[in-house]
């Protein structure tokens, strides 16, 4: 699973405006509206999963990153989107630290290894130091865009 | 009045008294206070002390002083990071939290004594503040170790309230007198005891600092002196500005304390030292001023006010206050538990005596009844109740003490003594093969009852105190050869992103939500789960179970052994159905 498979170029936003977890997740569901992804009418219904998955645990998972995401029957495939923001975000992580990198990712039910195929990708590139500090930099939806791609390709973490 | 010689004597007998029943305290787990409080009404006129103590003007003193070095003793122990990390909600809570708590409080005690509903307001604002001593105490000293946030919250508002409580209550005593009119005076009066006690504590704090470089005094022992005369002169330049002299010397502390002066380690010790004087005296003049036969006669109201505070008034505070900062619902149900009343409110009963209104003995016996159940109730259960509230995180690795070189200059070194563990990459180690960077030494190892001088082949053991003498820029990198490896590693060096999650969920939310099957019932929680898969008397963090596609690792454990957190880090797909689990099947869906 690649990051070109699942996050939608036209909802990556650069320079996230929210301060706190429940206005940032709010912002980048947005973003997946206006881009076309979501349904308007499902909105809502959404944010309300992607905080009742966070009551499990924060998906703040350390370094400032943060991957909020959630099954939901309205999309038929997996999207997902990247937001940056610069002052940072308190998102609850277990260790403290403000987030500014955030990956959302909404998947259909019905496909099950998808959802978490997803997941293990994200988490194996961030593992990735200067890919991380790269993105966190990132003063631009093209930027971001294009270190997708070199992380797609290869050129970080070891696939 | 008795002799000075006296007076020494009695206070001689008193503090020994107060440190005596410190150790009950620790034994029966209730607070301190308490006993301070007890051994007051025992020494004083209605108990077999008999000493005659009715000066409210002294007793106010006495409280007033013992407050601002308490504070000024907790200011300098508050590192910067805590109050960036909780500034906010603290800030809300300390202000809004305590108007709502006097507010609803202030309704209850002008229903239940038939008082006016200034006056009532007036007890509120008296019992409004948490208290700063007992909440350190207990967070700090004694047993209770709580999320990091979540402590750094309780502490920074317990702080940071009492100018607020004051403010409320000076404001209706003028009210009630007829010296303010109740409205725009009012507010001008909070925002000068705010804004001058802001800047007089910071101002100080600023220029004491350099004070303290500058000044290169010939005798050590005057630098803690020094600092306490810093504290004096920023509560006193508040207090003549019209600011809030508590809050300006908790700022002067908090910016001192966070600029290491010289001979720091000797400024902490001495000011430990008097804000220990300080709450003995202060609770102990407070108990002999007391007459517990009037605190009965007014037991069943007090009990009743009691119970709305501690039931009512809080947690509405608390939950209006604290409730956008993300704190899940049993933090806040802790909170409003830590809702502790000490010192202040005691002082502050006495200042309706000083200004002579009608029902200032009502008053003050109530507010005094009020704090003892407070005490009692919620400070004794506290413990008790972090721990059913799943709150208590496991006791951090015992902090590497520093012991400072006792140099009147300032020095550019730092002896470390670091204790080694298991879980610590030193252990096992040769002194030779320690990554250490330049320029630093380890002075002595200390085994056991042993002293150990330390040559390049002597071995590190699990259990040693290592004593290293370190430029403190390189201190960052030392820590990391000698603390737990572990934090540090998963922290910085992540083999691979764990996602949290909390040990009382069920296994069948996780199955669901993942499409995973971790072959255990449903209703189990991971906390279960993990637990009868280790199979193991005590599970210690970093223990991992491995599953089809994911592996847990046991992250934060309680106190009475059950599993926290856990962090689960997902598989990647090659790897997912190892050769030794013969029961797994190949994981649906596709490769990278």
């Amino acid at each position: 699973m690649k990051f070109s498979d699942f996050v939608k170029k036209g909802a990556i936003r650069a320079n996230l405006q929210s301060t706190t977890k429940e206005a940032v997740i709010n912002e980048l569901v947005d973003s997946l509206l206006e881009s076309g992804e979501i349904a308007a009418d499902q909105r809502d219904d959404i944010i309300a999963a992607i905080m009742k998955r966070e009551e499990l645990g924060s998906t703040g998972i350390g370094r400032g990153v943060a991957v909020p995401h959630t099954k939901h029957p309205s999309v038929s495939e997996l999207v997902g989107t990247v937001g940056v923001s610069e002052a940072g975000v308190d998102f609850d992580s277990l260790d403290g630290e403000r987030v500014q990198l955030f990956f959302l990712l909404i998947s259909p039910p019905e496909r099950p290894g998808d959802h978490l195929r997803a997941l293990e990708n994200i988490s194996r590139q961030l593992r990735d130091e200067s890919f991380c500090r790269f993105l966190k930099q990132s003063k631009s939806a093209d930027d971001i865009q294009q270190l997708l791609q070199e992380a797609d390709d290869n050129q970080f973490a070891a696939g | 009045m008795a002799s000075v010689e006296t007076g020494i004597l009695i206070t001689g007998i008193l503090l020994l008294l107060g440190i005596v029943s410190s150790k009950f305290s620790a034994r029966l787990g209730v607070p301190v206070l308490v006993f301070f409080l007890l051994v007051g009404m025992l020494a004083g006129s209605e108990g077999i002390g008999g000493i005659e103590f009715e000066n409210y003007t002294l007793a106010h003193a006495i409280g007033t002083l013992a407050l601002s070095l308490i504070l000024f003793d907790g200011g300098l122990r508050t590192p910067f990071h805590t109050i960036r990390s909780a500034w906010k909600p603290a800030g809300m809570l300390a202000t809004w939290g305590v108007l709502i708590t006097a507010m609803i409080t202030g309704l209850a005690a002008a229903w239940f004594l038939e008082f006016s509903l200034a006056e009532g307001l007036l007890l509120g604002s008296i019992v409004g503040s948490t208290d700063a001593a007992v909440v350190f105490t207990v967070l700090r000293g004694g047993g209770v170790n709580i999320r990091r946030r979540l402590a750094e919250t309780l502490e920074v508002e317990s702080g940071s309230n009492d100018p607020m409580a004051i403010f409320l209550t000076v404001g209706l005593i003028q009210v009630l007198s007829g010296a303010v009119p109740f409205g725009f005076g009012l507010l001008n009066l909070f925002v000068s005891q705010i804004a001058f006690g802001a800047l007089a504590g910071v101002a100080v704090g600023v220029a004491g600092v350099w004070m303290l470089q500058q000044i290169r005094l010939e005798t050590a022992g005057l630098y803690p002196v020094m600092a306490t005369a810093l504290g004096f002169l920023s509560f006193g330049t508040a207090a003549a500005l019209g600011g809030s002299g508590f809050l300006a010397v908790y700022l002067t502390g908090i910016v001192i304390g966070n600029r290491r002066p010289v001979f720091f380690r000797g400024i902490l010790l001495f000011h430990d030292a008097a804000a220990w004087i300080c709450q003995i005296l202060m609770f102990i003049a407070l108990g002999l001023l007391s007459f517990p036969s009037r605190l009965l006669d007014v037991a069943p109201q007090a009990l009743a006010i009691s119970a709305v505070l501690i039931f009512v008034a809080r947690p509405v505070a608390v939950f209006l206050c604290a409730a956008p900062f993300q704190f899940a619902f049993r933090e806040l149900v802790f909170m409003s538990w830590v809702g502790l009343k000490g010192a202040v409110p005691i002082t502050l009963a006495t200042f309706p005596m000083l200004a002579g209104l009608p029902g200032a003995a009502v008053i003050f016996d109530t507010v005094f009844f009020v704090v003892l159940v407070s005490a009692l109730v919620q400070g004794w259960s506290l413990p008790a109740v972090a721990r059913y509230l799943r709150l208590v995180v496991p006791a951090r690795q015992p902090p590497p003490v520093t012991l400072e070189i006792s140099s009147l200059r300032n020095v550019e070194a730092d002896i470390v003594e670091y204790f080694v563990d298991d879980a610590s990459r030193a252990a096992g180690c040769m002194v030779k093969d320690l990554a250490l960077p330049a320029g630093v030494v380890v002075g002595l190892i200390v085994r056991a009852e042993q002293i150990i001088p330390p040559q390049g082949r002597t071995r590190i053991e699990s259990g040693d105190h290592v004593i290293v003498v370190l430029r403190p820029q390189v201190r960052p990198m030392v820590d990391r050869v000698f603390r737990m490896g572990l934090q540090i590693e998963s922290t910085n060096l992540p083999t691979a992103l764990e996602f949290p999650l909390r040990g009382s969920i069920t296994v069948g939310e996780v199955e669901r939500f993942y499409d995973l099957n971790l072959n255990g019932p449903p209703e189990e929680t991971l906390d279960e789960l993990m637990r009868d898969r280790l199979d193991k008397e005590r599970v210690e963090l970093a223990d991992s179970v491995r599953f089809e596609e994911i592996e847990l690792f046991v992250r934060e454990v309680s106190e009475t052994g059950t599993i926290d957190y856990v962090g689960m880090v997902i598989l990647p797909a090659a790897t997912a159905s190892p050769a030794e689990d013969a029961t797994s099947d190949s994981p649906a869906g596709d490769g990278p």
